[in-house]
């Protein structure tokens, strides 16, 4: 795939040679970690409106911590400490699913159920994490928690492709589906769709797209960008269509602020910490605008 | 007389029983309706009208058997109780009509083939100039006319309504009146829960009183006029216009 990645590469490398861009483009890794937030932007930011009308923000923190206990499991197993897909990915659907079966049977409040697995994947993450700390370099994990673009690789980019791929194929003409079952399953069901299928799915494509983005954005912070450019578009917009599009601005301009702006003012800011302040800078400015402008004026209770 | 355009299927329940947990919620229910009538469901508040749609509907664990006739058009036009949503969501009416009537997503915006159908119902249930409303921002009535509107896309051949009246005003409440008795009208069959009944009197086909089990049935005029039904119904001698 690299020849695929060479073409926007070469493009970015040379206009940084003409001085157009940025010196620090001609370093390979910034060119990356660009390419990827042109992915992980729109991605995150679509799927994050889904996310937010589901009450699911925290859901994504969940399989986040259970990534943490996949890298575990990685090292226990022997994959590369540096990219344990095979194990992030297992772990994580495992775990997902696991949370929405139970979900489905306890008949328990979304926020409750995701408080509790929360918590456990927290405790399990925490755990196994000690357990293999003295094998691997720890700082590993500090990339597996925060993101650092400064190890994204072609792999990483594959892996982030193929999700981004698989997302947009089934996200995109089930949306509307999987919006109304989530306003009113009853009304949605009578209209043929498969309201608990779709939310399998749903639970799955937030897991793959978590574990695909925890190297640049990190596993405790993937979260927050699914949700704050959401946050600060709902701010903004009377309409879904605002609501999505703005979102995708707002998340991809967030991640690209967050790998630049460290690189070029040479701030010590983990690329995932710089992404997810730059998506809250975003959501404070909408918050102000919201409180200011009279057109937002709602009631006060 | 209109031409019966729309082939509504006859719906027949033969012994239909719900338990959820330990509470029997319907006991050997059996009642039909025929083809392109409209048949409502009365009863008191929690004597299982809504878990007996929901029956219909395939959406409880009940026993027995629920037949439904159908023809070559199968849509079921379903209006629920009330649209229970987070008001704040940024919702516009356009957008949930695109939602739940169209594939293509929704922000993409609503698709040219649906457009015209759309506006066509907003506007006869008097909710012209609304599609770009937000739907937490209408008043209750306004939103139950827009579920009531969704129901109607694509062309149903049977109309499944869970008290669709509710918080309506009378130039609501008549505007979905007369589009229910179009329907039926035209062909189609509609099963209907409705506390109102004087309206039940004066537009229903056929009755089913409901209370765990049936305990009233058949013509709509003759069961209410009954004196078991002046009984389940302490004011009805009073509601009732005098026949």
């Amino acid at each position: 795939m690299d020849w695929f990645y060479d073409i926007p590469r070469q493009f970015l490398i040379g206009l940084a040679d003409e001085g157009i861009i940025h010196y620090t483009f001609l370093y390979e890794f910034v060119v990356n970690g660009f390419l990827c937030a042109f992915v992980i932007g729109p991605l995150l930011g679509g799927i994050g409106t889904m996310v937010v009308v589901k009450r699911m923000a925290f859901f994504s923190q969940a399989i986040g911590n259970a990534a943490l206990t996949g890298v575990a499991v990685g090292v226990i197993i022997g994959e590369s400490y540096t990219a344990p897909y095979m194990s992030m990915f297992g772990f994580c659907i495992l775990f997902g699913l696991l949370l929405n079966f139970s979900k489905n049977r306890t008949k328990m409040s979304s926020d409750t159920l995701i408080g509790v697995f929360l918590s456990i994947s927290l405790a399990i993450g925490a755990t196994t994490l000690l357990w293999v700390s003295a094998r691997v370099n720890t700082h590993i994990l500090d990339t597996v928690m925060f993101g650092s673009i400064l190890t994204v690789n072609t792999t990483d980019m594959n892996v982030l492709l193929v999700t981004a791929v698989l997302t947009a194929l089934v996200a995109l003409p089930l949306y509307n589906q999987m919006l109304l079952g989530s306003l009113n399953p009853s009304l949605a069901h009578v209209r043929g769709v498969r309201v608990h299928l779709l939310e399998y799915v749903f639970v799955l494509l937030v897991t793959i797209l978590t574990v695909a983005c925890v190297k640049i954005v990190g596993a405790v912070l993937v979260e927050a960008l699914l949700l704050i450019p959401a946050a600060a578009a709902r701010n903004l917009n009377r309409s879904i269509r605002g609501f999505v599009l703005w979102s995708i601005a707002f998340s991809t301009i967030s991640c690209l602020v967050g790998i630049y702006a460290p690189m070029r003012w040479d701030l010590p800011v983990p690329s995932g910490g710089a992404i997810i302040l730059s998506a809250a800078t975003i959501f404070l400015i909408t918050m102000g605008i919201r409180m200011v402008v009279p057109r937002f004026r709602e009631a006060a209770l | 007389m209109n031409e019966r355009r729309i082939h509504g299927p006859a719906i027949e329940l033969d012994g239909v029983s719900l338990t959820l947990g330990a509470t029997r919620i319907l006991e050997n229910v059996s009642f039909s309706v025929a083809a392109g009538s409209i048949h409502c469901v009365i009863g008191a508040n929690g004597g299982g009208k809504t878990s007996l749609v929901r029956s219909m509907l395939g959406q409880m664990p009940h026993t027995g058997r629920i037949q439904i006739q159908w023809h070559d058009n199968r849509v079921v036009g379903y209006v629920p109780q009330v649209l229970d949503f987070d008001k704040t969501l940024p919702v516009t009416v356009n957008d949930f009509m695109a939602m739940a009537c169209q594939r293509r997503p929704v922000f993409l915006g609503v698709s040219k083939s649906r457009r015209q159908e759309i506006d066509e119902v907003l506007e006869r249930l008097g909710l012209a100039g609304k599609g770009r409303y937000k739907l937490g921002t209408l008043s209750g009535g306004e939103r139950q006319r827009v579920l009531f509107a969704q129901a109607l896309i694509p062309e149903p051949a049977l109309l499944v309504l869970d008290e669709p009246m509710t918080g309506l005003d009378v130039a609501g409440h008549d505007l979905i009146e007369r589009s229910i008795v179009e329907f039926a009208q035209a062909g189609g069959t509609v099963v209907w829960i409705n506390h109102d009944i004087v309206q039940v009197k004066e537009i229903a086909d056929t009755v089913t009183y409901v209370d765990r089990e049936v305990r009233l049935q058949g013509n709509a005029r003759e069961v209410l006029a009954s004196g078991v039904a002046a009984g389940l119904f302490p004011s009805l001698a009073n509601a009732l216009p005098a026949t």
